[in-house]
């Protein structure tokens, strides 16, 4: 009897090595353990044996039938670690699927990288339309009345009103400035705001130089402040391209809604300020002029200039692009083109 | 402009220690941009002065010479030069192996290198005028003519820049940089900004006196507003001849060609004060008198430069007894300029307003030195620097001249600005607070007058500042803070008073628009111009009869500004094809119509501005396009908080297929379109091969909802069942009558897809469509699911016609 059980041990466990499949060792498994199994049928025989070889038999069939549960359990749980969900072999090197996602314009993503900035300063986003007239362009940001800028030449007049003055004659805005003076108009002070957007300009097009580009332009305006609370602007500008502090300088600058007016020139970012080819030899690239609102400018705007005082920036937003990406050509702006255009992601 | 450190060097002592480069960085920062600084002797490196001993002909060539020549070294060299002016014993330049020059004149500087001409050896080379920077001083004669340095003192080896006295450091200065300040267009003017900045003192320009019992000189000035005043000299024995080195030297640093001693002597006082002058031959000057007045209407005259110019009567001109001999402040006549038979002159030394000078000049487009510095607005005084200087450069280098007549009308004078400027306004604009030493030290070095009482300074600006620069207490300020060097000043942080957050809806909602279309749905953002070229406005048939026109524009076909933004997606759409077959663009902004619009006071009419919302779909696949796009267009109030858009088939848009186009409805108001680009629309702007849906709407129409007002829905506790069915019906009918009648029986009703074709008959079509039920009392029965979908076929079956489909 004995024999005859380790025979059926023996015969069994080959069995189970011989398993590949999970089919397999469920057929396996109703063999070995199952109602119709030897090892059932052994035990079914035992009432029919000595009270001794009963017990030994009886411990002994049970041993041997959990030595198949075990190994078939074993045996299924390697078969199952060593599958696969897939039913045939795969490529890891494959590319990927591509997200499909559109892309906003770069001089737009610099635009809202900046206004984040200001926003967590406090500074509202305010907008003035594209056409506006000689008086919100030029008189009131104290040009003088012969002064180039308001000549055919150099600005885009609108057809029609070219031989008028003031406020009758139009053009596409040559700058942002302007629109300083109607937020002033309607909100008053003190205030302190941005307000970016396309101006015009009539110039021959090359590399460096656009009909039609983006500017942005920040103003604070308060009782008792000093141009040197200006920096602060500049410097929130810049860490936020360049994501870190940028060493600025201020220099003397000539414009006519500022005085004093300034400047602005940053440590060139490629030789740290050693000198190279990029700005040209001075350790300083020219970044954006600014400066303390011009009096005449308050008063255009209704305010006391005894009592208010502020500051501007004016930052060219293609420009800061070109930096921040080493775009080359500013001509790509307004192109449309999309193997440009598709790179800012 | 350009200034010499030499000439600086006579006004003032600059410390030894002191270094160009830190100059330049000083006035950068804190008068005007230098743009670069020129070690002028550099340039002639290794070019040297050669002997020639010996001339030999080449063996190889015709027109090449050997020349043996003593450079000043151990043993003469050889060198080989084509030039035609070359003989024994003639002094000429060298180029010496190191050397940099110009070949023939032109292009760029190459290193010369000993090298072998035709077989024979050459070291280096002896040069041509134009070729090493000489031509200013040594006017080219002949073409292949080298520089003969005959009658000029000099030694073989000698290097060149001694004999031409370039020995000094010039600085540029950005003109831009220059515009509000008429005192810095000389040397002097930024001589005294040095000594401010430096505090060292400046020395006075010596004023001469004109003896009084010289005769009178007649002047007469008819325009007392246009000509302030007008100094004339009447010099006898002064005559065309060259001028020194040393002043040629000088005239060529600055930037001007050399003419002759007398002219030389004008440009140099002009350079060194910023005061224009002028010489007549006063042989020409028709009854010995000046007379300052308005050009006759049409009266001509000819220019030194041999230009005739046509005047009017706004023009300002010096005349003499008959004829305009000069346009006033711009330039000299033809006639009566200097030339070898002059011999005496009439030296004016004149002050002229800006307006007339800028107004002429333009009309005109007659650009000078002198006209440059007039434009600025120059103070009267300086007429006594001007004139005095040029004095004392006659009599040095014409020692036998003689003034014979003199006369000095001075109608109108430039007054001194008065300002008072508080300390209180100083320190608090300033951010710092600065002693009464520091202010008065700075404020006089700048030629300022001050006087403080009772904690006010009262100041006096210097007449050099007093024409326009300085008219307040904040242009005080700015030369307090500009000379102490903004460098010097710590940034302040800016205090805050907060009352409330930043809340701009609006500015929101743009954002998320934009974001949404390129994020979401895969647009491009684009950028195009205002003016739009005619071409695309013809292919959109854009009506343009109320379109807002420029009045030079960039290109006769570009003068109208756009009141759609459809003409440049169709040029953006074109172009883009060249690289791509499939992709989505859009556009946000502002385009134009003639109307009247008041943004900030009522007197100021502008043209109606709308901001539009402009994209497209470029793809083969017309249908998916066009439903691609109604989706973008309908989900978009969604994603961007807003109330819903939705569509109606109203007016066709003029760049719409006849078929496939719909109209956008927001708050019951038609705010744009979508639709297919029409045939015609696509073949007149050369797009082929795909189709293009497009969106048009009126963006600043929508309004944000002040804050996200998803809602929540009770979720059922029984399960939904989803059920798909395929039903045929006429073509004719419509999803949306197919909609609104099971809708009212389902959950929920979504549209699958549409299909004509082979398995269906024709004038059919087949739709399917998935509803969702439900039953709010447990979950639904196959008995229950069974009836409700019977039910539905049943109504469609009576309503459309439709049958089930079997497949």
């Amino acid at each position: 009897m004995g024999k005859e059980l380790e025979e059926i041990l023996n015969r069994g466990v080959k069995k189970i090595e011989g398993v590949n499949n999970i089919e397999e060792i469920q057929d396996v498994r109703r063999e070995l353990i199952g109602k119709k199994s030897e090892i059932n049928e052994v035990l079914k025989t035992l009432g029919s044996l000595s009270p001794e070889m009963r017990k030994d038999v009886g411990i002994r069939t049970t041993e041997i039938k959990n030595t198949f549960i075990d190994k078939l359990n074993k045996k299924e749980e390697q078969i199952i670690s060593s599958k696969s969900v897939l039913e045939e072999s795969i490529d890891l090197t494959l590319p990927g699927n591509k997200v499909s996602s559109g892309v906003l314009h770069p001089v737009t993503q610099m635009c809202y990288d900046l206004n984040d900035a200001f926003l967590s300063l406090g500074f509202e986003v305010f907008s003035e339309d594209d056409i506006s007239s000689e008086k919100f362009a030029f008189d009131h940001l104290n040009f003088a009345p012969d002064h180039p800028a308001r000549e055919m030449m150099d600005t885009y007049w609108i057809e029609g009103t070219e031989e008028k003055s003031k406020n009758e004659r139009l053009c596409l805005r040559p700058h942002l400035t302007g629109a300083s003076v109607r937020y002033l108009l309607k909100h008053g002070a003190p205030a302190r705001f941005v307000y970016p957007g396309r101006v015009y300009r009539n110039e021959d097009v090359d590399s460096g130089h656009e009909r039609a580009f983006f500017q942005y332009e920040a103003l604070i305006v308060d009782k008792n402040i000093s141009f040197s609370s200006g920096m602060v602007m500049i410097q929130t500008i810049l860490e936020k391209v360049f994501g870190k502090k940028i060493k600025v300088r201020m220099r003397e600058g000539f414009f006519p809604f500022v005085e004093p007016g300034y400047e602005i020139d940053m440590e060139c970012l490629v030789c740290e300020g050693k000198g190279c080819k990029v700005c040209k030899h001075n350790g300083w690239i020219e970044i954006m002029p600014g400066g303390v609102i011009h009096p005449n400018v308050l008063k255009s705007a209704n305010l006391d200039p005894d009592e208010w005082t502020g500051f501007y920036i004016n930052i060219g937003l293609e420009r800061l692009v070109m930096m921040r990406y080493g775009v080359n050509d500013i001509r790509y702006f307004h192109s449309a083109d999309l193997r440009f255009l598709s790179q800012f992601k | 402009m350009k200034i010499s450190l030499n000439l600086i060097k006579n006004f003032i002592n600059l410390p030894v220690e002191l270094t160009s480069k830190q100059i330049a960085y000083d006035l950068t920062l804190r008068t005007v941009e230098v743009e670069s600084v020129e070690n002028t002797a550099e340039k002639y490196h290794n070019i040297v002065v050669g002997k020639i001993l010996e001339v030999r002909n080449h063996p190889q060539a015709d027109l090449l010479k050997i020349c043996i020549t003593d450079i000043g070294e151990k043993e003469p060299v050889q060198i080989v030069c084509g030039g035609s002016n070359l003989y024994e014993g003639e002094d000429v330049v060298v180029a010496k192996p190191g050397a940099e020059a110009v070949w023939h004149g032109e292009g760029e500087r190459v290193c010369i290198k000993e090298t072998k001409i035709r077989g024979e050896s050459s070291y280096g080379m002896i040069c041509a005028a134009t070729e090493v920077y000489l031509d200013k001083f040594f006017p080219v004669k002949g073409e292949h003519e080298i520089v003969d340095l005959k009658g000029i003192e000099c030694n073989p080896g000698q290097n060149i820049s001694e004999i031409i006295c370039m020995n000094d450091i010039v600085f540029e200065i950005d003109n831009k940089s220059l515009t509000n300040r008429p005192d810095l267009w000389g040397c002097y003017g930024i001589a005294r900004e040095l000594s401010a900045i430096y505090n060292i003192p400046l020395k006075e320009i010596p004023k001469i006196n004109i003896d009084s019992s010289i005769p009178e000189y007649k002047i007469e000035i008819k325009e007392p507003n246009k000509c302030r005043r007008y100094v004339g000299v009447e010099i006898e024995n002064v005559y065309e001849k060259e001028s020194p080195m040393w002043l040629k030297a000088f005239i060529v640093n600055c930037g001007i060609r050399p003419i002759n001693a007398i002219v030389d002597i004008t440009n140099y006082v002009m350079m060194a004060v910023g005061q224009p002058l002028h010489a007549f031959d006063r042989k020409y000057v028709v009854g010995e008198q000046i007379i300052v007045r308005n050009a006759k209407k049409n009266e001509l005259l000819v220019l030194l430069d041999n230009n005739t110019v046509k005047l009017t009567e706004d023009d300002l001109v010096i005349s003499d007894v008959n004829d305009a001999i000069a346009l006033a402040g711009i330039c000299g006549g033809k006639k009566d300029s200097i030339l070898p038979e002059t011999k005496g002159i009439v030296l004016e030394v004149a002050n002229f307003a800006s307006s007339t000078i800028r107004k002429t000049g333009k009309r005109l487009t007659e650009k000078t030195d002198a006209s440059i510095r007039y434009e600025k607005n120059i103070d009267t005084e300086r007429v006594d620097q001007g004139l005095s200087m040029a004095l004392e450069l006659i009599k040095e280098l014409f020692p036998e001249s003689n003034i014979v007549a003199y006369s000095d009308k001075y109608p109108v004078k430039t007054e001194k600005i008065v300002i008072d400027v508080p300390k209180e306004f100083l320190d608090i604009r300033l951010g710092k607070v600065l002693s009464r030493e520091v202010v008065e030290k700075i404020l006089k070095a700048l030629g300022y007058e001050v006087e403080y009482k009772n904690e006010i300074y009262h100041v006096i600006v210097p007449v050099w500042r007093s024409t326009g620069d300085i008219s307040l207490k904040d242009d005080v300020m700015g030369d307090i803070a500009r000379i102490l060097s903004y460098e010097n000043f710590k940034p302040m942080p800016l205090s805050i008073n907060i009352e409330h957050a930043v809340h701009q809806n609006n500015v929101l909602l743009e954002r998320r628009i934009k974001e949404y279309l390129a994020f979401r749905c895969g647009f491009n953002e684009i950028y195009t111009y205002p003016w739009v070229d005619e071409k695309y406005l013809k292919a959109a048939k854009i009506d343009v009869t109320s379109s807002v026109r420029l009045s030079t524009p960039p290109a006769p076909e570009l003068a109208t500004l756009r009141n759609s933004l459809v003409p440049g997606m169709l040029s953006a759409v074109s172009d883009n094809l060249r690289y791509y077959d499939s992709f989505k663009i859009f556009e946000m902004a502002q385009v134009f119509e003639k109307g009247e619009y008041h943004e900030s006071s009522e007197d100021e009419i502008l043209p109606i501005h709308k901001k539009f919302l402009t994209g497209c779909v470029v793809d083969k696949n017309a249908k998916q396009i066009f439903y691609e796009v109604k989706g973008i267009v309908e989900e978009m109030s969604k994603y961007c908080h807003m109330e819903t858009l939705s569509f109606i088939k109203g007016e066709k848009p003029t760049w719409s297929d006849i078929n496939a186009y719909l109209n956008v409805v927001y708050k019951n108001e038609i705010i744009g379109s979508i639709g297919l680009l029409s045939v015609a629309t696509m073949s007149d702007s050369k797009i082929k091969r795909t189709n293009v849906a497009m969106f048009e709407l009126n963006a600043d129409k929508f309004v944000p909802f002040l804050s996200r007002t998803n809602e929540f829905k009770h979720i059922s506790q029984f399960p939904l069942v989803e059920k798909d069915l395929s039903i045929i019906v006429n073509d004719n009918i419509r999803w949306e009558d197919v909609f609104n009648e099971i809708e009212l029986f389902v959950k929920e009703v979504a549209f699958v897809e549409e299909y004509r074709g082979n398995q269906i008959p024709k004038g059919k079509k087949s739709i399917m469509l998935r509803v969702k039920i439900t039953n709010d009392e447990g979950t639904m029965t196959l008995d229950q699911i069974n009836n409700k979908m019977n039910n539905i076929i049943k109504i469609l079956n009576k309503k459309f016609g439709a049958e089930l489909r079997q497949d």
